[in-house]
């Protein structure tokens, strides 16, 4: 298993440089992780430093309340597309949900997937605030919309992703919609624990301890 | 007598927020005449429905809490925001390029935003828990730049709102050229006097955090009157 082509090699933060950008970019293009995922003030930049590389560019959207205007995601989305990202991971409308106007969650989510028909959508559901059974429901959803993959978290919520989580998200998804574990995924038991219960790409920040981790016990 | 809720803008913007939360925030907006109600993009339609004929302000945040969407989605969202009906727009900083000293982009971030509202109130959050001193002067001195009409302390997202030093430093730094907005953790009516009394024009108040009502006496009340 080469766990770096799973993972999406990440840096949301509100402070992040331009410098920090252009070293993740570095990082990713050293041990060949599948993307770079980014706020979408940074897509130009990550492109620039990845052009000639085969490695992606991910950008958020609505990120991390996914509390924007539905007309405002598509806009956002349509520039990161335009500024040359290769995927999206847009926040599922959680106050919609919450609110149980489950028509307006999926059209928020099939309003962007509508402006990038040939790129890979993923959408986060943010799992720290659904029940068991919301998780379903709002996976659901999101697969009504047209989302490619099911992303259990932003990463700026109250947890990351749990083995719990997966479990349901793949109960819904089975082999037709693929799945993003991310949050909290810090060593290389939980990222390959995460993949056999059937996430076919991870968020992470420590994508590189992580590999270190695995080299290191392989050599054991 | 002055009513301090007319300095207050009543916040919600949990991702979590329902429409019944929005219709409760705007009914307690009412009842308690706050000056405004500070939501996020996706509810404006709804809060203009509710609060239309009243004198209750509408303010939308643009590209929150991190301030770190491209330009032009910003710029996009605030026009949205004000053609859907809010009379203010509160945006995040993009605080990666302060902290990259990118501050042309810095200033044109925000511009582009003021341009695309057409006059209507802008009030830029800078974020305070993320800057240092140097950085609060920057920001502040590229808001003046951008004749933004308030400089609000925080989002409320993040480990700490307003202090009493950052909004003297920033009152000492725009002095009369931008209003001040002092945000995150303001519990009681106490705290929200003296913010007033050190240079906030606004202080912006959480539903979740119920302000304790003191009993004030004129003589205070008196003291922010302007």
């Amino acid at each position: 298993m080469l766990l770096n082509t799973y993972i999406d090699h990440t840096l949301l933060k509100s402070t992040a440089s331009k410098n920090e950008i252009i070293k993740l970019c570095d990082e990713a293009i050293t041990y060949n992780f599948f993307s770079v995922c980014v706020n979408s003030c940074y897509v130009s930049l990550a492109k620039q430093q990845l052009q000639n590389t085969s490695v992606k560019v991910c950008s958020v959207i609505g990120f991390p309340l996914g509390a924007m205007s539905t007309q405002a995601k598509v806009h956002e989305a349509k520039t990161a597309i335009d500024d040359g990202a290769d995927e999206i991971d847009m926040v599922i409308n959680l106050g919609y949900f919450k609110s149980q106007d489950f028509d307006n969650v999926w059209k928020d989510i099939e309003a962007v997937k509508r402006i990038m028909p040939n790129h890979i959508l993923k959408v986060i559901l943010e799992t720290c605030y659904l029940e068991e059974d919301e998780i379903l429901k709002a996976s659901e959803l999101a697969i009504k919309g047209g989302a490619d993959f099911i992303k259990t978290s932003t990463g700026f919520g109250t947890r990351g992703a749990s083995v719990e989580d997966i479990k349901l998200m793949k109960r819904v998804a089975k082999d037709s919609t693929k799945i993003k574990a991310s949050g909290g995924i810090k060593d290389a038991k939980t990222a390959i624990e995460y993949i056999n219960l059937g996430a076919q790409r991870l968020g992470t920040s420590s994508g590189i301890a992580i590999l270190k981790g695995r080299i290191s016990k392989l050599n054991y | 007598m002055t009513d301090i809720n007319a300095f207050l803008d009543f916040t919600q913007l949990n991702s979590c927020t329902t429409n019944h939360d929005i219709v409760n925030l705007c009914n307690e907006a009412l009842q308690n005449n706050y000056h405004a109600i500070c939501i996020n993009s996706c509810y404006v339609p709804l809060a203009k429905q509710l609060l239309s004929k009243t004198s209750i302000k509408i303010c939308s945040t643009v590209s929150f809490p991190l301030g770190a969407m491209s330009t032009q989605a910003k710029a996009f969202e605030a026009r949205k925001a004000i053609e859907q009906g809010a009379d203010e727009i509160e945006m995040v900083l993009n605080i990666g390029s302060l902290k990259s000293k990118s501050y042309l982009s810095l200033l044109k971030d925000i511009i582009d935003v003021k341009l695309a509202i057409n006059g209507k109130t802008l009030k830029v959050i800078i974020e305070i828990s993320k800057l240092n001193k140097n950085e609060i002067i920057k920001a502040c001195e590229i808001c003046m730049d951008a004749k933004v009409d308030y400089i609000k302390t925080s989002t409320g997202f993040t480990n700490s709102g307003a202090t009493f030093t950052a909004v003297k430093i920033i009152k000492k730094t725009v002095k009369d050229h931008v209003k001040i907005v002092a945000a995150g953790g303001i519990q009681d009516y106490e705290t929200a006097l003296k913010y007033l009394q050190i240079g906030a024009d606004r202080i912006s108040a959480s539903q979740e955090i119920k302000m304790t009502k003191a009993q004030l006496s004129a003589d205070i009340y008196s003291k922010i009157e302007r």
